[in-house]
């Protein structure tokens, strides 16, 4: 296979997109497609505009990050404490792990139900769901890189007499670093989406899914398409935050 | 770890591979017949203990019964559902919708990824844009297709292909991508056409990484069939959720996530044992 | 370098754990917690058709306050209706709320502790709408067609004993869990051929996107809707003056809203969700303003309730028996009529539907 420079493979990059939007752009101009289906390019900027301006976009965009925040750090310091707790303790291990490993299949937006019962209608029930989505990946992983540590670290551990807070921060947490990582990078995944689901499902509030939720039932495409396009550029971000996130502590432990 | 970290930072959706990896190598010292009796023993200790527990605290009233209703009832309310049939009907509803959306998905995610992994040419076109399409996370598609399909069995389809897709491509990619590059040396050496090298080289090593990404397809399925039907459906697991919300009937809502736990155990762990066979049945090819 | 790590995290935590303690503290303030199991046009945080709603809209409980610094009413309107509500309840998370006679059936059936105060948006009507082509023209014809309803609401109660008056039960037709916003949004792009409903289906029938073929208006009164203010009883043993005065404001605005002469005014205000006047005039087409928005417990309210629990229970949307021994409380509200003098102004009505002497 010939080298392609990357100017090319950029070009190639670009090619469909700018299709698209060509395609996107004729459809409204020539009455292509039905305009409740695929609104004008215009109008969904405008619609943005709009929203921005008039409707505090930013701030919605705000709680929604907020609540994503706090649920997720909530859950990754629970995640990692009862990872550990039961990496270390054999006997919690054998004991609770495998209904862990069960409660864990249940889907995550199956337990919205639940926790709306639970908490109710205000901002912990929303807190309470993203902690839970982050606390799941977090803990396994915590769990199973513990869990792999090497034989001859954990002897060098005895051997130094090392006492279990010792043993756990010298040895244990850094060798489990690489999993701890990908956990976190799961959990900030998974706490996005469930930040999502929680504006859909449990009450009414600012954020971004109500603002998708509401241009459905409006029967607003461009209002649906400006939410869609945000959830998109901030999952985008969070990947990309979270793959930072992962490479900065794997290079913390050398 | 340090091959799959790598592979991790550059695509989404991938990290999964760690905790497979991490289970199975774990599985080994554990397989002594004894030792399995008793492991089987002790799984349940800790249930039974959280149940006796939830027992207690209705039978004392420590905690209102709207929020935790007694566990003889739960059961009661679950032989009825099983009696009618309501259960396995609900349960059915949505075991098809998986099966058919995620066949479809998958499949298109595998032809896709194959596709991407073999040409550069193909990926320097495509996969921008199915980057940008696969940040947008299921539940934000759901509205937008309620629009152009409504809330029919369609929507629920497209969206359970979708997040099916996604995975598959991925994973088909990356394990196109990883054929190790002396395999297909002897490929070349043995003057294998286009064909034969995808069917006896390419195909065979990418095999784990596909099977990763439709173990991980199918989790994503299953949660988003869950998502959808909590939005518009008129039949399902999610469906009984949402039922069970509404009526303050907890105990339909503990039902049906138990429901959903066990049907997505018994998925996973069917897939884990035909990607079992899978290999086993490779490495006899090989010898 | 390990240790970093975790003064790092433990002071995240703690920082954590300090802003939700802080918002906690604000407790020299009173705030009153008032649920509403319905939401405007967009979310907005206001309903119509209720004297529930007027009391909002009016600001009827903020001015009742106004001269207690330490008390803040916050009013929040559910999107999941009345049993959203019964959800508020369970965690103590609202005081009182305006909620339908089914969802607080259900909330006493499952041990919810709430006192039924004073009667707000009864007897209202139940409307069925259906998808333009969709051939459905008598009740008849909704047997397995799709229909949207909004399961454990009250509406979900008459809906049903509307069916059974036709020769169906709830299994004949196919039920999609909706709530209101997403009803309209269904029924306008035909996703469902049927909705039970309120307002919102006026109007749709008057944009054109949907026909009404069936108000329970002009038939059996006993298909109405019933609904009233509910309080927590931990609220009303605590704060015995407070409740006093909620009812009080509560009964104010029921008496505007039952005076004829402010009818235009009423639907300006109820405006306020969003609901254009020319469909609050239908909704209220026939009845005088005193008939829908008396807050009076009389025999025909109770006997009505004690109707509906029996009746949920024999359609299996309750699962025990609901005992409403001991769950009126009308102590508050005649209370409030005696000092506001307004007795004699709302019509009792007897169990049997007849209007009774005074």
């Amino acid at each position: 296979m010939e080298e392609t420079s990357n100017f090319v493979r950029i070009r190639r990059g670009l090619t469909l997109p700018l299709l698209l939007l060509v395609a996107w752009e004729a459809s409204s101009r020539f009455g292509l497609v039905d305009i409740r289906f695929l609104p004008p390019i215009e109008d969904v900027i405008l619609t943005a505009k709009q929203e921005i301006i008039d409707n505090g976009l930013v701030g919605q965009l705000g709680s929604s990050l907020l609540r994503n925040i706090a649920g997720f750090l909530i859950g990754a310091v629970l995640g990692i404490g009862f990872g550990t707790l039961l990496a270390v303790v054999n006997i919690a291990d054998r004991l609770i792990m495998p209904t862990f490993n069960g409660i864990k299949q249940i889907s995550l937006l199956a337990w919205i139900p639940l926790i709306s019962v639970w908490f109710g209608f205000a901002e912990q029930a929303k807190i309470v769901f993203v902690a839970l989505a982050a606390f799941i990946p977090i803990a396994l992983n915590t769990h199973d890189g513990i869990k792999d540590a090497p034989r001859e670290l954990v002897e060098v551990g005895r051997a130094l007499c090392f006492n279990s807070w010792q043993r756990i921060s010298r040895i244990y947490l850094p060798v489990a670093l690489p999993s701890i990582a990908t956990g976190i990078h799961l959990g900030l995944i998974y706490s996005w989406l469930a930040t999502v689901g929680a504006e859909y499902f449990l009450a009414v509030g600012p954020g971004i899914g109500g603002l998708v939720i509401a241009g459905r039932e409006r029967f607003d495409m461009a209002l649906v398409m400006v939410g869609v396009i945000i959830l998109g550029i901030v999952g985008f971000a969070f990947n990309r935050l979270a793959g930072a996130a992962e490479r900065r502590l794997l290079r913390w432990r050398e | 770890m340090i091959l799959l970290t790598e592979r991790l930072t550059e695509r989404p959706g991938m990290a999964i591979d760690i905790e497979f990896e991490g289970q199975a190598r774990r599985r080994n010292w554990s397989q002594h017949p004894a030792i399995r009796w008793v492991r089987r023993g002790e799984a349940f200790l800790f249930p039974v203990g959280l149940i006796a527990l939830w027992w207690i605290a209705s039978a004392r009233g420590w905690l209102p019964e709207q929020i935790l209703p007694a566990p003889a009832y739960v059961v009661a309310t679950g032989r009825d559902m099983i009696s009618t049939g309501e259960l396995f009907y609900h349960a059915g509803v949505s075991l098809r919708r998986v099966v058919f959306g995620f066949a479809i998905g998958a499949s298109l995610g595998m032809v896709l990824g194959i596709a991407i992994g073999l040409s550069r040419r193909f990926e320097d076109y495509v996969k921008p844009v199915f980057l940008a399409f696969a940040q947008i996370p299921t539940l934000g598609w759901i509205p937008l297709l309620m629009l152009l399909v409504g809330i029919e069995e369609t929507l629920k389809i497209i969206i359970i292909a979708k997040s099916a897709l996604v995975p598959v491509t991925l994973n088909t990619f990356s394990g196109i991508r990883s054929v190790p590059a002396k395999y297909l040396e002897v490929g070349r050496a043995l003057r294998f056409s286009r064909w034969q090298t995808l069917r006896l080289i390419i195909l065979p090593s990418a095999v784990p990484s596909i099977f990763t990404g439709i173990r991980y397809g199918l989790t994503h399925a299953w949660t988003s069939l869950v998502g959808v039907e909590l939005l518009a459906s008129s039949e399902g697991l999610g469906y009984l959720l949402v039922w069970g919300r509404q009526m303050f009937w907890l105990d339909t809502v503990i039902i049906a996530m138990v429901v959903i736990g066990i049907i997505g155990f018994a998925m996973d762990r069917g897939l884990e044992a035909s990607e079992v066979l899978i290999r086993r049945w490779k490495r006899q090819a090989e010898d | 370098m390990k240790r970093i790590t975790f003064t790092r995290l433990a002071a995240g935590l703690a920082i954590l754990l300090a802003a939700t303690a802080t918002s906690a503290r604000a407790e020299d303030q009173l705030v009153i917690h008032v649920g509403y199991a319905a939401i405007g046009i967009d979310n907005r945080p206001y309903s119509e058709g209720t004297s529930a709603a007027t009391a909002r809209a009016g600001e009827f409980l903020e001015k009742e306050f106004a001269n207690d610094p330490n008390i803040k009413i916050e009013w929040t309107f559910f999107k999941g209706a009345g049993p959203a509500v019964n959800e508020g309840f369970a965690n103590d998370q609202l005081d009182f709320a305006y909620q339908g006679d089914l969802p607080a059936l259900i909330g006493r059936a499952t041990g919810l502790k709430t006192k039924y105060l004073l009667a707000s948006g009864a007897r209202k009507p139940l409307y069925l709408a259906v998808a333009k082509d969709s051939g459905i023209k008598s009740i008849e014809d909704l047997k397995g067609r799709k229909i949207a309803l909004q399961r454990g609401t009250n509406g979900h109660l008459a809906a049903i004993k509307i069916l059974e008056a036709h020769g169906l039960t709830e299994r004949d037709v196919q039920v999609v869990n909706l709530d209101s916003a997403g009803t309209v949004a269904a029924l306008t792009s035909k996703d469902i051929n049927a909705a039970f409903g309120d307002t919102q289906l006026i109007n749709l029938a008057a944009k054109g996107a949907a026909d009404v073929i069936y108000t329970t208006k002009g038939d059996d009164p006993r298909f109405g809707r019933n609904a009233g203010i509910i309080g927590r009883e931990a609220f009303i043993d605590a704060h015995p003056e407070i409740t006093q005065r909620v009812v009080d404001a509560f009964v104010k605005a029921a008496k505007w809203s039952s005076d004829e002469p402010n009818r235009a005014a009423l639907f300006e205000l109820w405006h306020k969700s969003g609901t254009a006047i020319p469909i609050l005039d239908e909704y209220f087409k026939g009845d005088t303003l005193a008939y829908r928005n008396s807050p009076l417990i009389d025999d025909l309210l109770v006997s009505q309730y004690t109707e509906q629990a029996a009746k949920s229970k024999e359609f299996g949307l309750i699962r025990r028996d609901v005992d409403l021994k001991g769950w009126f409380e009308p102590k508050y509200l005649d209370n409030a009529i005696e000092r506001l003098g307004f007795k004699n102004f709302w019509q009792a009505y007897g169990a049997d539907g007849k209007p009774v002497a005074s």
